[in-house]
């Protein structure tokens, strides 16, 4: 497959889930606020511009329709939603011949309704249905590509780029909310963890593996490390090895198969009990930089063939 | 000035066409306005879209199709196929003589040779690099209007990157969903052949040297580009890779793309931009589409560039006066198709007589395509003709000067009713082993009512084209349809 398109649909991956992921921590955030003291407010919003990896670009006070004005609409932002969805049809038009026509059209019509759409009223006026259709059309935009995609390279780009994108996403929220809440020994009891589970749609999922005691270490545990959770860091990064296993000529004995195979390790056999303690932040951090290292390689390693080589060809003339 | 309807003759309407007349009438104007924009919605949905250059409101418009078919009778089409492979014969001959021949028509005086090497898409960097079995024009999408008295004639090769053959496509597969009674009525040839044919053309002028499976694959600008839905649709429907230039390179005078397992090694590139941006060794060096190397590799004998290098020598307005002549010298033959009656502004005595008539003429630029530049004589004002006048006379070589073809009218769809539009034909033909025409071709219909320009740059739309073999005319099996319409469609 062109080195292009497999970046493409990686992308494409990414893009969609970053859409999603952003739906649904906006949409927790907004709803966790309206039951909470204003004095929280600033915080929580400036956690979640730092959880969507925002923090260096965004400019703008920190309060409800700033932040949401700017993750949904704001096309300045290229994280914000539009800006995703956008860019997602941008891959996709250009993979017309590579993805199915199916999944072209949940993309290209999706795109659509929402550029059409007056974004502004609707997150002031009905940010739970607004949200909600964002998520429900991203999933359906995975479930097409899952139901019209043969199991080839093309496939397992969109899957990688997914998978990591929502590892990355996952880490970010431990590292940043989670971290927050255990160290400033904060008193927030059931609510707040609550959100935090929402946050990657786990709340239900952690009540039926546990239960509603919601305790702090097991949150953690089961967010990183469920293994049959799919949005835990675990299960993502599984996903994402299984995917480079078979997308590489040569096997995991690559750079890019060391890089997954160290960042799955740090993550399967770690000790949660201790790491809950003192060195949580330390250890979210390392697992977060082998994570991007991770996209680092998939970058060099299927990306970019050939670029020393034009080098070459180009100085020799 | 006589005007030719494709479906009004001067005894009612046409024979070919008098079923499928029947039929609309039948749906009646609600119905055939909720079927349009059934078409509308289609081709939204789809995402066939182009775009248009220059235009804030036009950045990205749904491809305009009209819910009218245009019907060529077999015996018509008969006609017009046996024109456009005895002239793209002869524009291969004519090219590879020029390029890697003894450049015999000039030197026979069929062809000036200033006029040939003034062209502006003449190439001199393509001398010396052959194509396996000559197939220069892999593509050529060739022109024809319909006169006053309902002849076929062509009025211009496009023998580069001509565009449109995805839309021919993609229109029938709209008209089956739209009309589908109408459509089962008729026994129309199939076109969606066309992306085997091209494969198969491009296969067999791949380098002797490639292996017996050659790797094909198609180059587009890019996104941007306003057919990228065309290049898209070609590589889908072939089965090869859609490439841009940054996914190609050259190395030891070889091609190359890049992929996920390394570097895979090309044989024949389709190519769809033009030559000025093929290679920024050899053409401009400014350009970031092309490939550096690529026309070096041509010239190695490792790659071919389809269409080659340099074919706009030969689809030149100033050279199109020379095709019939070059016919006879090549074939030996008389021309099936003639030309459009054209000047030359570098002729003095033809330059005197254009200028004192030039509202009566076309003026054309002869290096422009798409439709921009032309001054229609009969429509232009004053100043106009006064401006053009005095560019002719500072660059006769940058012009031409044709009759008024009054081309033929076809009713269309327009505001809820039929109504006669201006009409053209873009029939496209695959030169490999063999020279085939895919049946019927891109009908260009001028939406504007009195236009003459029917480009889809300029707001001109488009009509399935049919090309039916058995027509019924007489009323016994007409009655029988009308029975069986009601026994198909539900409505």
């Amino acid at each position: 497959m062109l080195s292009r398109h497999a970046e493409d649909l990686y992308w494409l991956g990414r893009y969609v889930e970053r859409a999603e992921d952003t739906a649904r921590m906006l949409d927790v955030t907004f709803h966790h606020l309206l039951e909470s003291p204003p004095a929280v407010e600033a915080t929580a919003w400036r956690e979640l511009i730092e959880i969507l990896y925002l923090d260096q670009v965004f400019e703008g006070t920190l309060d409800r329709p700033t932040v949401s004005g700017y993750l949904v609409t704001d096309t300045n932002n290229p994280g914000s939603i539009l800006s995703s969805v956008a860019r997602a049809r941008d891959n996709a038009r250009g993979l017309r011949d590579r993805i199915s026509t199916e999944l072209w059209e949940a993309i290209n019509v999706f795109y659509l309704e929402l550029a059409a759409a007056d974004l502004t009223l609707g997150v002031e006026q009905r940010a739970y249905a607004l949200l909600g259709d964002i998520k429900s059309r991203c999933q359906l935009i995975n479930g097409v590509a899952a139901q019209t995609m043969p199991r080839d390279e093309g496939y397992r780009f969109i899957v990688l780029g997914l998978m990591l994108e929502r590892a990355e996403m996952t880490c970010r929220l431990l590292a940043i909310r989670y971290a927050r809440l255990v160290n400033t020994g904060e008193r927030m009891g059931f609510h707040a963890w609550v959100s935090v589970l929402k946050s990657v749609s786990a709340y239900e999922a952690y009540l039926k593996s546990h239960d509603a005691s919601l305790d702090p270490t097991r949150v953690l545990e089961f967010l990183l490390l469920d293994p049959a959770f799919p949005r835990s860091v675990l299960y993502c990064l599984r996903q994402v090895e299984q995917q480079l296993e078979r997308l590489t000529a040569d096997g995991l004995q690559t750079d890019v198969g060391r890089a997954i195979g160290r960042v799955r390790a740090r993550a399967e056999y770690c000790d949660v009990s201790s790491i809950a303690g003192e060195g949580l932040d330390s250890f979210l951090e390392e697992l977060q930089t082998e994570i991007y290292q991770v996209a680092d390689q998939v970058d060099l390693y299927f990306f970019r063939s050939g670029a020393d080589l034009q080098l070459h060809t180009v100085q020799s003339v | 000035m006589l005007q030719f309807d494709e479906i009004h003759g001067p005894d009612g309407v046409r024979p070919h066409y008098q079923q499928l007349m029947d039929r609309l009438t039948g749906l009646g104007p609600a119905e055939l306005t909720e079927r349009f924009a059934m078409l509308e919605s289609i081709f939204r949905t789809l995402g066939i879209t182009f775009a248009v250059t220059g235009h804030e409101e036009g950045l990205e418009r749904t491809w305009p199709m009209d819910l009218v078919p245009r019907i060529v009778p077999a015996e018509e089409w008969a006609h017009i196929e046996a024109g456009l492979i005895q002239r793209v014969r002869t524009l291969n001959l004519f090219l590879e003589d020029l390029y890697v021949g003894e450049q015999s028509a000039i030197k026979d005086g069929i062809i000036p040779r200033w006029v040939v090497e003034t062209a502006d898409g003449y190439v001199r960097e393509a001398h010396g690099i052959g194509v396996p079995a000559g197939a220069r024009c892999v593509v050529s999408g060739v022109d024809i209007v319909r006169d006053g008295e309902g002849t076929y004639r062509v009025l211009e090769d496009n023998l580069r990157v001509p565009s449109g053959i995805s839309y021919v496509l993609e229109n029938r597969v709209a008209m089956t969903r739209v009309l589908p009674v109408a459509f089962a009525r008729h026994s129309i040839r199939p076109v969606n052949h066309y992306g085997s044919s091209l494969l198969r053309a491009l296969r067999s002028a791949a380098p002797y040297a490639a292996p017996a499976d050659p790797t094909v694959v198609v180059l587009t600008p890019g996104v941007a580009n306003s057919a990228y839905f065309e290049h898209a649709f070609l590589a889908r429907q072939m089965g090869v890779e859609l490439v841009e230039g940054r996914d190609l390179l050259v190395d030891d005078h070889r091609v190359y793309m890049r992929t996920t397992r390394g570097l895979d090694r090309v044989d024949v590139v389709y190519r769809r931009i033009g030559d000025e941006f093929l290679d920024p060794l050899v053409f401009r060096q400014d350009s970031l589409l092309g490939v550096p190397g690529l026309a070096g590799a041509a010239r190695a004998g490792n790659v071919t560039i389809a269409n080659a290098m340099g074919n706009g020598a030969a689809d030149d307005k100033g050279v199109y006066p020379f095709v019939p002549a070059l016919i006879t010298y090549f074939t030996g033959e008389k021309p099936i198709l003639p030309n459009v009656a054209t000047y030359l502004c570098w002729e003095p005595d033809q330059r005197e007589a254009i200028l004192s008539r030039m509202d009566q003429l076309v003026i054309k630029p002869v290096a422009e395509a798409g439709g921009y530049g032309i001054v229609i004589g009969p429509h232009a004002d004053d100043e106009t003709l006064a401006a053009t006048a005095d560019a002719i006379r500072a660059n006769p070589r940058g012009y031409v000067a044709q009759e008024v073809v009054q081309l033929s009218t076809h009713p269309t769809f327009i505001n809820g009713q039929l109504a006669p539009r201006h009409i053209d034909l873009r029939p496209f033909v695959i030169s490999g082993e063999t020279i085939e025409v895919i049946p019927g071709g891109l009908t260009r219909v001028a939406l504007r009512e009195g236009s003459l320009i029917v480009n889809s740059s300029q707001g001109g739309g488009s009509k399935d084209t049919w090309v039916v073999d058995d027509v019924a005319t007489n009323d016994e099996s007409s009655s029988t349809s009308k029975e069986a319409i009601g026994a198909v469609s539900p409505r």
